[in-house]
Order: C-alpha cells, then sequence, then structure tokens
C-alpha cells in the first residue's frame, strides 16, 4: 500500500525543481518588503504571463516579467509549411488582429513575387483593415475598463462590436482568424448590400464614441484613477521604442500608414491622432478617435471603390497552386496594426517553403516597457496600467 | 532623408565595414548592408547619432547551414524620416559564436538579443542578462531554431522524458488510469 | 365591536410578549426566527434587484429562467449550486479562524435585526413599530454591531494564509477606519437634533416636521458616501478588487461558505439602507407632497410606504456600483479624512444648532 503522505512529498519535490531559477534567487527581502506574483493563471489577463512585484505596504518597488508561457514555436512551424499553407498560422498570432498579420505575411510575400493586387483588392483589403481596428480597440478598451471596476462600459463596447463583427462576418465568414487575403488579391468580394449596411453601423458607432469620449472624460473617480498615471514622456517613448496608440499617446505623430504607405492609403484623406501627456487617459482617448477615424476612412473606401477584377491577370503561379515556388530574396514590409506596427521579414531560398520567418509584434516592444513603467506606483495602478498598453500576450511568445 | 543620402554617408564613414551595400527598388525601400562583426556598434551609434535613425525594430538571426555562418539581422528605423536600414553581421558558426551586443546604443535591444540568445545560440558580449525569454529553463542550450535541430518538424517534438525510459514517479508510484474506476489499483 | 376585539386582541399580545412567562421566551424566540426568515427572503429580493437593474443598465437581459420570466427565484438555484459544490480546505489555513470568519459576518449582519423597525402598525390611532424589541439606545447598538463584520473579514483575510487576501485585509481596515468615523459623526448629528438614542424617537422626531435629509443635506451626502463604503460596494470594493487580488479576502473560499459571506453582504446592504430610511428618509412617514391628500394611515400602510422608500434607496445604491468605476485605496483614504471629516465636524456644527430649535 502506498503512503499518501510519501506521494505529496515526492510530488511538492518535483515541482520545487520546476520553481524559475531567476526566482529561486529571489531579490534580498526587507523586513518591510513582500513578494506578489500577478501569475500565470490569473482572471483579468488576456494571456498567461507572470509579474513578480516586491512591494512594500501597497507600493511597487520594483518588478520583473516573465514571457513564454505561450510558445508556440511558430516561426519555425512556418519554416515547415508552404506560402500558402502558413497562411493560417499567422491568423493565430494574434487572434483579435488577424487581418493585420494575414496583411503582413501576404505583403511580403507579394514583394518576392513582384506582383500586385488590383485596385479593387487594394480597397478591399484596406477597408477589412479598419474593420478589424475598429472591433480591436472596442475590445482593448473594454478589458481595460473592467480592470478599472467599469464593468458597464466593456458591456457597451462589446455590444457595439458586435455589429462590427457582424460586418466582417458578412465579408469573411469568420468572426475571429479570419484568413481573408490571398497573394495577388482577396479571397471574396463585398457582398450585396453591405455597403448600406455598413453606412449604418458606421454612423452608429461613430455617435457612440461621442457618447464613450464623454463619460470617459467627465467622470471625476476615472479621471482619479488615470490622469498622471503611468505617464511615459517622449524621452521614455522613443527609448522603449515603442509604436502604435501608446506612441502617439505621448505627442509623436508617427503613423505606419503614412509614414510607410501601402495599398491605397495614399488616396484616402486622414489624419494621425495624438494625445498629449502620455498617460493612461490620453491612451484610451487616442484610441476612441482611432475608432472615429476608421470609420472616416472605411467611408471614404466605399466612395472610392470602383467595379474590377480581384486577381491581377497574369499571376505567375495561379492563386490556388499549393506548392508555389518564391522567387529567392529578402522583403519585410511594415503595417499598421491597431497595436502597433507588425512586419514580416521571409527570408526565401526558391523552394515552396520558407527559408526562414521573423515576426517583428508589436506587443513586444509594449510588453518590454512595461517593468520600467512600474516603478512607485501602487498595486491597483499596475492592472490599469498593463491593460491600457493593450498588449496581445500570444504575440509576445508566438 | 533618402536611402542614397544615407547609403552614401555609411559608405564615406566605413569603407572597410560596409560591404555590399544597396537601396532596395520596391517600397519602402530598405537600405541593405553587410557589416562587419567587430564593428556594429560603431555602425549602429553613428547611424543614431548623425542620421537619426532613433528606433530599432528588430533583432533576428538567420541560419544557413551550408555556408557555415549565422547572419544577425537589425532592423533600424526612425522616428523623424521613412528610411529603413536593414543591417547583417555574419558570425561564423563554431562552439561559441559571439557578437557585441547594441544596448548601450538602444535601449529596447535586450529582449530581442535575448530572444536570439534562446532560439539561436549566439552570445551576445556585454549583455546584462542572458536568460530564457519565451522558452522554458529546462530548454536553454538547445537553440531550436537551428537547421540540425533534432526535433520538430523533422521529427517528432521533444518530451522530457522519452518514450524508452519511464518516468521516475512512475516507476515508484503507479499513477495511472487502467480502464474502469473498478479496476484502478493505483494506491495498492 | 372591532375596537373589543382589537382590545382583546392587544391585551393578548401584551400578555405573551409583556410578561415573564416560562413559554415568553420561546414565543418571543419563534418570532425572531420568523423575522431572520424574512430577511432572507428580502436579501433575496435585493440580490434579484441588483441583477435585474444591472442588466438594464448594461442593455441586456439579467436572469429570465428560474422562476418565471422574470427569474424571481434564482438564488434558490444558486444556493442549491453552491451547497453541492465541494468543501475544500486549503492544507495551510489557520483553521478556527478561516472557519469563523464567515460565521462572523453572517451573524453580525443579522444581529442589527433585532433593533431596527421595519415599518410601523397603525391602529386606533396608536402607532407600534414592527421592530423585534426596542431599547433606548437602538441606533448606538446599530451600528457597534454593523462594524463587527469588518473583523469578520479581516479574519478571513488572515486565516486564508495568501497575500492577496492579506493585501484585502489591510485595505479593508484602512477603508473601515475612515469611513466609521465620518458615518458616526453624522449619526451623531441627527441624534442631537433628536435629542434620544432610540430610533424610533428619530422617526417621530421626523414626523412633526420634515425630514432630515432636507435640513441637512450636507449630513446626508455624507452618510449616504460613508454607508456604501460601510457596505463595501464599487466604488469602495477594493477589498475584493477582482484585478490584482484574485478575489481578495474570498480567494480561498468556495462552496457554502463563500455563499454564506455573499449572503451577508446582501443582508448588510438591505440593512443599512433600511438605516438609512429610518434616520434621514422619515421612516415609515407620509412623504409631505401627499399630506395635503389626506389618506388615512391604518394598518400596514405606513409599512407600505417604508418599504417603498427602502427600495428607492437600494435602487440608488445599485446603479452607483454600476456606474462609476474603483477607486484606489490611498484616494480612498483621503477622501475619509481630508474630506469627509472636516465636513462631518462642520455637519455636527450644524446639527447643534438645530438641536435648539428643533420642535420636540
Amino acid at each position: 500500500m502506498v503512503n499518501k503522505h510519501d506521494v505529496k512529498k515526492r510530488m511538492r519535490q518535483l515541482a520545487a525543481d520546476y520553481i524559475h531559477e531567476p526566482q529561486q534567487e529571489a531579490y534580498k527581502l526587507d523586513d518591510t518588503e513582500m513578494m506578489l506574483h500577478i501569475g500565470p493563471q490569473n482572471p483579468i489577463q488576456p494571456g498567461p504571463f507572470l509579474i513578480d512585484l516586491k512591494i512594500s505596504g501597497e507600493t511597487v518597488r520594483d518588478s520583473k516579467l516573465y514571457m513564454g508561457y505561450g510558445h508556440k514555436g511558430i516561426e519555425k512551424i512556418l519554416e515547415s509549411l508552404t506560402y500558402i499553407q502558413g497562411l493560417p498560422i499567422t491568423d493565430r498570432m494574434c487572434y483579435l488582429s488577424s487581418l493585420s498579420n494575414n496583411e503582413a505575411y501576404v505583403s511580403s510575400v507579394e514583394r518576392l513575387l513582384d506582383i500586385e493586387p488590383p485596385e479593387r483588392s487594394q480597397y478591399i483589403r484596406v477597408i477589412m483593415q479598419e474593420l478589424s481596428r475598429i472591433q480591436s480597440h472596442l475590445l482593448g478598451t473594454g478589458e481595460y475598463a473592467t480592470d478599472l471596476g467599469f464593468v458597464t462600459m466593456f458591456l457597451f463596447m462589446i455590444r457595439e462590436r458586435e455589429y462590427v463583427l457582424g460586418l466582417i462576418e458578412d465579408i469573411t465568414g469568420a468572426r475571429i482568424t479570419h484568413c481573408f487575403p490571398r497573394f495577388g488579391g482577396v479571397r471574396e468580394d463585398l457582398p450585396e448590400g453591405w455597403r448600406e449596411k455598413a453606412i449604418d453601423v458606421l454612423a452608429m458607432i461613430n455617435e457612440k464614441c461621442e457618447t464613450y469620449k464623454e463619460l470617459f472624460s467627465s467622470d471625476r473617480t476615472y479621471r482619479m484613477r488615470t490622469v498622471g498615471i503611468g505617464t511615459l514622456t517622449k524621452e521614455d517613448v522613443i527609448k522603449v521604442g515603442l509604436t502604435g496608440p501608446a506612441l502617439r499617446a505621448a505627442g509623436i505623430d508617427y503613423d505606419v500608414r503614412k509614414v510607410y504607405p501601402t495599398l491605397t492609403y495614399p488616396d484616402i484623406d486622414f489624419k494621425v491622432q495624438t494625445g498629449n501627456n502620455g498617460d493612461i487617459f490620453d491612451r484610451i482617448m487616442v484610441r476612441i478617435n482611432e475608432i472615429q477615424e476608421s470609420c472616416w476612412i472605411i467611408e471614404q473606401a466605399l466612395d472610392q471603390i470602383k467595379p474590377g477584377p480581384l486577381f491581377p491577370d497574369e499571376l505567375p503561379y495561379g492563386r490556388r497552386t499549393p506548392s508555389m515556388r518564391v522567387p529567392p530574396g529578402e522583403a519585410y514590409v511594415p503595417v499598421e496594426d491597431p497595436r502597433g506596427e507588425i512586419a514580416i521579414y521571409i527570408v526565401s531560398d526558391g523552394t515552396d517553403k520558407p527559408y526562414r520567418v521573423k515576426v517583428r509584434g508589436p506587443s513586444f516592444a509594449l510588453m518590454q516597457g512595461l517593468p520600467p513603467m512600474l516603478e512607485n506606483v501602487y498595486i491597483a495602478d499596475v492592472p490599469a496600467i498593463a491593460a491600457s498598453m493593450d498588449s496581445c500576450n500570444s504575440e509576445v511568445d508566438r | 532623408m533618402d536611402g542614397e543620402t544615407v547609403l552614401d554617408s555609411l559608405k564615406s564613414q566605413f569603407q572597410d565595414a560596409v560591404m555590399d551595400a544597396m537601396v532596395d527598388s520596391q517600397p519602402p525601400h530598405i537600405v541593405c548592408a553587410n557589416v562587419d562583426k567587430e564593428k556594429i556598434v560603431d555602425v549602429c551609434a553613428y547611424l543614431k547619432d548623425n542620421l537619426q535613425f532613433n528606433r530599432l525594430s528588430g533583432i533576428t538571426s538567420v541560419d544557413f547551414l551550408d555556408k557555415n555562418k549565422f547572419e544577425v539581422v537589425y532592423m533600424i528605423a526612425s522616428y523623424d524620416h521613412s528610411v529603413i536600414v536593414k543591417l547583417k553581421a555574419d558570425v561564423v558558426r563554431d562552439e561559441n559564436p559571439s557578437i557585441d551586443t547594441v544596448i548601450p546604443v538602444w535601449w529596447n535591444a535586450n529582449w530581442y538579443e535575448r530572444e536570439v540568445y534562446e532560439l539561436m545560440g549566439i552570445y551576445f558580449n556585454g549583455h546584462p542578462e542572458m536568460t530564457v525569454l519565451v522558452l522554458t529553463d529546462d530548454m536553454m542550450g538547445e537553440w531550436p531554431f537551428r537547421k540540425d535541430y533534432p526535433g520538430f518538424p523533422q521529427t517528432a517534438a521533444k518530451y522530457p522524458y522519452s518514450d524508452d525510459q519511464e518516468s521516475v514517479v512512475e516507476s515508484e508510484y503507479p499513477l495511472k488510469w487502467k480502464s474502469w474506476p473498478s479496476e484502478r489499483h493505483y494506491l495498492e | 365591536m372591532l375596537e373589543e376585539q382589537m382590545d382583546i386582541l392587544l391585551g393578548l399580545l401584551y400578555t405573551i410578549f409583556g410578561n415573564e412567562n416560562w413559554w415568553g421566551p420561546w414565543i418571543r424566540g419563534v418570532v425572531g426566527l420568523c423575522a431572520m426568515g424574512a430577511i432572507m427572503v428580502s436579501a433575496m429580493f435585493a440580490v434579484w434587484l441588483e441583477r435585474k437593474y444591472a442588466s438594464d443598465i448594461q442593455s441586456r437581459i439579467g436572469p429570465n429562467r428560474v422562476g418565471g420570466r422574470y427569474g424571481l427565484l434564482q438564488l434558490i438555484a444558486d444556493a442549491i449550486k453552491l451547497f453541492a459544490k465541494e468543501d475544500l480546505k486549503p492544507d495551510k489555513v489557520d483553521t478556527p479562524v478561516w472557519v469563523g470568519a464567515p460565521i462572523l459576518m453572517f451573524g453580525s449582519a443579522l444581529l442589527m435585526l433585532i433593533a431596527i423597525p421595519f415599518g410601523a402598525f397603525v391602529f386606533n390611532g396608536t402607532t407600534y413599530p414592527l421592530a423585534v424589541t426596542q431599547f433606548d439606545i437602538s441606533i448606538l447598538y446599530l451600528e457597534a454591531v454593523s462594524a463587527i463584520g469588518i473583523i469578520g473579514i479581516f479574519m478571513a483575510g488572515w486565516g486564508s494564509n495568501n497575500k492577496f487576501s492579506v493585501i484585502a485585509a489591510f485595505r479593508n481596515i484602512a477603508r473601515m477606519i475612515g469611513y466609521e468615523v465620518a458615518l458616526g459623526l453624522t449619526i451623531v448629528s441627527v441624534v442631537i437634533v433628536t435629542g434620544s438614542l432610540n430610533i424610533v424617537d428619530i422617526v417621530e422626531a421626523q414626523r412633526s416636521v420634515v425630514w432630515f435629509a432636507f435640513v441637512m443635506p450636507l449630513g446626508f451626502m455624507i452618510f449616504g458616501v460613508s454607508l456604501i463604503a460601510d457596505m463595501g460596494r464599487i466604488p469602495f470594493d477594493q477589498n475584493e478588487a477582482e484585478e490584482e487580488l484574485i478575489a481578495g479576502w474570498g480567494t480561498e473560499y468556495s462552496g457554502m461558505r463563500f455563499g454564506l459571506a455573499y449572503f451577508a453582504e446582501y443582508i448588510h446592504m438591505v440593512l443599512g439602507s433600511c438605516i438609512a430610511v429610518l434616520i434621514f428618509l422619515g421612516g415609515w412617514n407620509m412623504p409631505g407632497f401627499l399630506v395635503d391628500l389626506n389618506i388615512p394611515l391604518i394598518g400596514l400602510l405606513p409599512a407600505g410606504i417604508f418599504l417603498a422608500k427602502w427600495v428607492l434607496v437600494m435602487m440608488f445604491v445599485i446603479l452607483i456600483r454600476w456606474a462609476l468605476p474603483r477607486i484606489r485605496i490611498d484616494q480612498v483614504t483621503s477622501i475619509g479624512w481630508k474630506i469627509l471629516f472636516p465636513l462631518a465636524m462642520v455637519n455636527l456644527v450644524w446639527a447643534a444648532m438645530l438641536g435648539l430649535v428643533w420642535p420636540w
């Protein structure tokens, strides 16, 4: 008969061996300090990661971030799949903004193949990117609101997001992980009657965004929690190397759609939204302003789009060929993800599978900038700051 | 500021260290250059101080097994202008491939270099903390992204205990379920 | 005829309740149990109200399956679920403290029961407040007993042997020390005006002139804020904040232990709202603008008025919860000590002046 306590003891020994080495040499704790782990499993995290906080009372003195709980080896997997098989994998890197990931991958492969999609496909891709940006910002801001205790805002934003997801589903057929662009064009055309429906939905979202801005800026309790907290000045932001709304909230107007214009962005007139101070309040305002700006971009694109073919006439290998051979070379095309700049660096050696794929994700820089921001803040600010950066953990780990 | 200006300025400053420099013909018109491994920090510092390249986009590495070298690729961009520079440094593929770290130039190179080290095995001299970032602690030293890695996807995934060796715990305390609850004898 | 029968009935009630026969305490015990049952039902109503009202604010439909189209019996389904869960006790908790915490919270909420009059029964010109007992220091007793529940939360936080719970317990104590002072000072100001600590006298005092909420608006606002802080609801629920402290003091509780504490929180909300209605909103007195209608106050009509006011106060408390974000703990203490405490002192001075002129 095996003794239950021996089993338990052995299990504890095995578990003790698996503790992180850096954690075993734990920081030297004073008498007043305590180590708190906002751990890999926490109800409020978007994905698993570990923040070790050294707290004294309610103030955070030091913090350390451990990633890697969701590493899947996507870059290595993509080396063993053909180019068209790799497209659904890039969907799942950051599942909330899968259309931007697809766009980065497809643009890089199109550079290698030296083809350019026709104008109608470019407009459709622009429309899908902006719709994906709207729904990602709505969800990101909603998740951030729950971390503050503002549950009602989360439910309002989810309600709007359902309409946008309905629009996306009408075209692509999926609410998440769409796998929509193809090399040289897009998979489906806009269905009939979609344009009128889209204009109604966008008008409603524009109006609701005004309500959200007013709710956020006039609430005294909310301002107490967010104004002046988690500030990243211009120098800090440049040092950390951020992109996306977290950068623009500090006052630098750098938007990949303006700096490296691809597709038909040069023909569309839009403004880059910036903030003033770089604190949490400004980041959320920048995101809501960007939602309104995206509505305006989609309306212009729907005005300018003209009927035409979806794929160019002389496609080198046909658009459905699974074993398409790509000429040797390298390609790197930056695309504006809702969280920043995403770019996929593909090295090809002439065969039907890539030689090396490197995904430069925006959330990597956002997570890297988190520990320096968490010095001398209160514990209650830590989730608010982390959620206002709106990083997607599965993209950091890949 | 466009790609040609950057290219000329780099070539005039570092004649020996920068080789095979060219500007891409397609947008986004990347300036590609091969850099000598020893001079990488100087080139990066020159780019940052004089030509306003104040953003490091990413550091990655490519493994060329047949040419017996690693290539460390630096993507450098800027907040002030729209030129991207791609620097490649060749590192010989021997037992201890290493290169200098560019943390003194850009602060955010920290995590990129950690990732390159744990996935490819290239050591960065002067880095303050070379530990695992995305892998687990017991996978340090396996360099999974090399082309001769004996694991996925060429063969099955590597598991802590191989098939012919039972785990220590199971040999002493058999904890496997049999088939039906009445047949479970795991506490006998 | 009717009057004689009512006299006989009242004589009987006096014999049962007033005398010290051997069966007196037993009958009082049975009545107390019935009152407890009524409180459970009202807490059930409070939970249902919260869920339905919250779903209205958030444009969704709340519970609508159990108990008809409006989900009235949802809490019974939740209670059955909680009873059926496994009773997990972690290995290293401090057992007497950890086990005793929900019991203490529940018990202190129920102790408040005996002194609160839930309306009145008017017959023949005399008002009989529907309280289990009436004693002369009832308001002092109520405030003291409601503070015992805080010790229960601290016991839960300490006994769980868990860093998150300990931080929650610290936050709790910080919050309570700040807001009990303001709460006490506003109650004292009401007592000064009335001249008596008996809660029935406070209600009667409001009948003669006007509700205290109108003559002491500052005190009413301070009392409202302190009451929401006392109940531990958003914006003051740092001790069970779900983001950084997994569930605060309730991290290690599951099953009916958690159910007991959860229920105790709602009973506290119910009884706190009752106290607010009684001492600031006129209790069971008719609102001033309806007095002209000359509705005869007989039977249980005052109790109905009391219930209506109580529901309004609870709806306001629930609305505040779902409309505001949470405040940080250092801001909580700074509000309590830097803003509410001086204002409560100002209110005390105003109440002292008012007490000199109150027609009592």
